[in-house]
């Protein structure tokens, strides 16, 4: 990129807008090429198939079906009475922790942060084993207290969903509150208002984007989650089992496509609503933002301590108790401990650990680069494009993982396009992982270009600065913190995803959730457990292993500077 | 833009090899367990050294979703041990190639395709998991048919799978309708329906959860059961007086196959002396007259002749009647 921009800074300014122009259709057009060929085409064929009838003519009549009965208003209801609970509980602890982190002051933020990341490194089996192994009717706290708790429905579903939630939320919050400017709170305080008053009149409205960016997230992914729902749910029927049983147990894949589409319309009108709200907010950022140190104010900070290390040893309970259990002989019933179901009896052993390593970086590395791309790219298209654009990238996360694997394989095994090379490759269970989350890492991202100074770029380009140059110099070194959590955001859905990409295994070709559930599957549960334990301490080492890396190059590349 | 580059690489790289890989290998889409699988590929493989077997192994729900997305450029060459009820599916027969493999005679008409679609000489058991440490906890009696659990002290201690969701929950729906009578039977589930904790998606699921003392009885499989048994789990494995609901285990060439030669070598070794000397090393349920189940069955309470505890099912009603059948339950107990 810097490559491109030498040139555009030695030549007219004529051309230098010209080759600007180029960049920004370069910076839209790829990654949005990749949303249009992995994302928008499988899902125009799930359409086509949600219209496609029994006796494979098209119309309405799947529609007329579904509208038409009682069950599919039910988990309706429930979905959105589900997500609507989840989302509010998951924002509001949400802004507790990423406030915690960004705006207050205490020790021990490390152990936060790493802890609240767990739950997206552990495999579904994990936090689907350990609420039961803890909240359970046969679970530690009712065996403790001896009391008759029943988590299974309602209750149970929410607390799952907020576990899975949660982090996310914290992502994205966090991304509008780490780059808030310190300056304006310092001239805040020179004024007299007090720490009530900045909190509600500079926090709250800088940080709108992000808490109506993690709602959206978090509703989306609640009503199209299905793991939660088959383990927790018990009878409580939502939109995501309702497609289950449409595509795996009928085996009626267009009515499972009907419900798909469904779900995208309360996402659709859920981001509408959105972008209604944040017209009304202004970017307010100076130029040259200093970054925000919290001065130890005993009334805000023991608390807010205390509340996020209570969620978090929450979190640390649901996972650790696994953990524990894949060492022990037989949980419940006999807890001596014992490696044994460490020594994997599955043909195949540890080996797709390996491949689903590679597979991560992939989507990780190519997927921060596009959304990265698209960030910038959208900042200078005209708002009637950037809207739909926007819109799109906005959307995969409405689609459940079943009916994203499925709609890939209508796609891409269809000997139609040359497309189909892909089918049956680990590229393409990357590219799925990277679509699959690509609405998280798309905010995520968009959230932190919000709190990028507008008047600096334009510095920059009144300088002469061409877009390139803007894009590596002073974008990129400002947002790189989004640009790693994200990075890190899809490894580590990568390595545990089994949704969609259970359908895109091969026999040649498995990844490390697939091996988990087949584990499951076998009746060996434990070793299931014992096999997700080791996942997160990939995960964890390799997690850490890339931070080093980081620290690394900002060190060498600050001391760069300086000289 | 190089991580493109780098994906197309290897994607070509992948193509290549399973190109050159496909003289000689086949590759097998099935729904046995594991365990097994590993047992017979091992076998397999050692009596026909020059052929390269591929096992996908899927559960029975995501391998019919899964065959029916690849319909139109299917890429399994045999299908290989699946419930013979979603076989018989008219788009997955569409799918399958007459093919008489070599032994199938022996097999009885009910456990063949009149047009040799496909062949069956193993099948599975439902049965319902008893754990007993919950069951004596809670003072509860050892129940022994599907009327026992009617009893009200069973009160939110039972689980079976939805039908609408897993092969499973139909099986152990579809014996008690075909073993009782439509009336009866739906009657009797009827009367049960209080006492069920939940309805689940899983066939599996309810008896993990009893084996971890959740619930005290899981409606779920024999495999399930004996697996748990062996694992050391307080659990007791119980078939339901008047029959438990069975599937047959099928397998068909598919009509796409490129290599035919060597899937039809592989489905003729499915019925060959030695293989079906392992299926009574594996399975509870050998459709092959004369061969005895396995010895670890046994150990787990099924009788020698399990015909004693089998429910009479006709399979083709089975699959005929599924839709209707999947949506009276929806209608009458549906959550």
């Amino acid at each position: 990129m810097t490559g491109a921009a030498q040139p555009a800074r030695a030549a007219s300014t004529r051309q230098g807008i010209d080759s600007d122009k180029l960049l920004t259709l370069v910076c839209v057009g790829l990654p949005l090429i990749g949303l249009l060929l992995f994302f928008l085409y499988p899902m125009a064929i799930v359409f086509l198939r949600s219209l496609t009838t029994a006796d494979g003519s098209y119309g309405l009549g799947n529609y007329a079906e579904v509208l038409g009965s009682t069950g599919f208003w039910r988990a309706t209801r429930h979905s959105l009475l589900m997500g609507g609970a989840t989302t509010v509980l998951s924002v509001v602890l949400g802004f507790v922790i990423a406030h915690g982190l960004y705006r207050c002051a205490f020790r021990g933020k490390w152990l936060i942060r790493a802890v609240i990341v767990l739950p997206l490194l552990a495999p579904s089996l994990v936090q689907a084993l350990g609420l039961i192994f803890l909240l359970g009717r046969n679970g530690l706290l009712n065996r403790f207290f001896g009391l008759e708790i029943d988590i299974y429905g309602f209750w149970g579903l929410l607390i799952a969903n907020t576990l899975y939630a949660l982090p996310q939320a914290v992502m994205i919050i966090g991304a509008a509150l780490v780059l808030l400017d310190a300056r304006t709170y310092e001239a805040a305080e020179v004024m007299g208002a007090s720490p009530a008053r900045q909190f509600r009149d500079l926090t709250l409205p800088a940080a709108r984007f992000g808490i109506l960016n993690a709602a959206f997230v978090t509703f989306t992914i609640t009503i199209t989650d299905f793991g939660n729902a088959a383990v927790i749910g018990g009878d409580y029927s939502v939109l995501a089992t309702e497609i289950y049983s449409q595509v795996i147990g009928l085996r009626n894949f267009n009515m499972g496509a009907v419900v798909g589409i469904m779900l995208l319309l309360p996402t659709v009108l859920s981001y509408y609503i959105e972008r209604q709200a944040m017209k009304r907010q202004q970017g307010q950022q100076a130029t040259n933002a200093q970054p925000f140190v919290p001065q130890f104010t005993a009334l805000r900070d023991l608390p807010m301590a205390a509340l996020c290390l209570a969620i978090c040893a929450m979190i640390v309970a649901v996972i650790g108790i696994v953990v524990y259990a894949s060492f022990v002989r037989l949980w419940p019933y006999n807890l001596s401990l014992t490696p044994r179901h460490y020594d994997i009896t599955l043909a195949g052993g540890y080996s797709s650990l390996w491949i689903t390593i590679v597979i991560s970086l992939m989507a990780a590395a190519g997927g921060t680069l596009a959304v990265f791309l698209l960030g910038i790219g959208l900042r200078r298209l005209p708002k009637a494009l950037m809207q739909p654009i926007q819109l799109l990238a906005a959307m995969p996360a409405a689609v459940p993982g079943m009916v994203l694997g499925l709609a890939y394989i209508l796609t891409f095994n269809s000997t139609a396009t040359p497309l189909y090379l892909l089918y049956g490759t680990a590229a393409l269970i990357a590219i799925v992982n990277f679509y699959h989350y690509h609405t998280q890492s798309f905010l995520t991202v968009m959230t932190g270009f919000r709190q990028l100074p507008p008047a600096l770029e334009e510095a920059a380009g009144s300088l002469g600065a061409g877009m390139g140059r803007i894009a590596v110099n002073i974008i990129a070194p400002f947002v790189a913190p989004m640009l790693v959590s994200v990075f890190f955001f899809l490894f580590m859905r990568s390595m545990v995803t089994l949704s969609a990409v259970v359908f895109l295994t091969t026999p040649h070709l498995s990844v490390a959730a697939v091996t988990i559930m087949r584990l499951d599957d076998a009746g060996l549960t434990s070793q299931a457990a014992a096999f997700s334990t080791c996942v997160m301490a990939v995960v964890c080492i390799a997690l850490l292993g890339m931070k080093a890396v980081l620290a690394y190059l900002s060190r060498r590349s600050a001391r760069g500077r300086a000289d | 833009m190089k991580s493109w580059i780098s994906k197309l690489t290897t994607s070509l790289l992948a193509l290549g090899a399973a190109t050159a890989a496909s003289a000689g290998s086949i590759t097998v889409y099935t729904a046995l367990e594991e365990e097994e699988i590993a047992g017979y590929i091992a076998a397999a493989e050692a009596s026909m050294p020059d052929l390269d077997i591929n096992v996908l192994r899927l559960s029975t729900g995501k391998l019919g979703a899964r065959i029916l997305a690849e319909a139109d450029n299917p890429q399994a060459d045999v299908i290989w041990g699946w419930a013979v009820t979603a076989m018989m599916d008219p788009r997955i027969l569409g799918m399958l190639e007459p093919y008489k493999a070599k032994g199938v005679d022996v097999l009885a008409d009910s456990f063949r395709d009149p047009d040799d679609r496909w062949f069956a000489p193993i099948g599975y058991m439902g049965a319902f998991c008893v754990n007993t440490a919950r069951l004596e906890q809670k003072g509860l009696p050892m129940p022994k048919s599907w009327k026992d659990l009617e009893d009200p002290a069973f009160k939110g201690e039972v689980l079976m799978p939805d039908p609408n969701s897993s092969g499973t929950g139909y099986l152990h729906v579809n014996a008690v309708l075909q073993n009782m009578g439509e009336e009866a039977g739906w009657a009797q589930l009827e009367a049960v329906d209080p006492n069920m904790a939940q309805y689940t998606s899983s066939g599996s699921k309810p008896c993990k959860a009893a084996r971890v003392g959740e619930y005290t009885v899981g409606i779920s499989l024999a495999f399930t059961a004996m697996s748990s048994i062996e694992e050391g789990y307080p659990l007791a494995m119980v078939f339901p007086e008047g029959g438990v609901g069975y599937e047959l285990e099928a397998s068909g060439l598919m009509a796409s196959s490129g290599n035919k030669d060597d899937a039809k070598k592989f489905l003729d070794w499915t019925m060959s002396d030695e293989a079906i000397a392992l299926y009574g090393q594996y399975k509870a349920l050998i459709t092959v007259p004369g061969v005895k189940a396995s010895a670890a069955s046994e150990k787990a309470g099924l009788p020698s002749d399990i015909s004693t505890v089998l429910a009479k099912v006709d399979f083709a009603k089975s699959a005929q009647n599924q839709i209707a059948v999947k949506q009276t339950w929806k209608d009458k107990l549906g959550r």
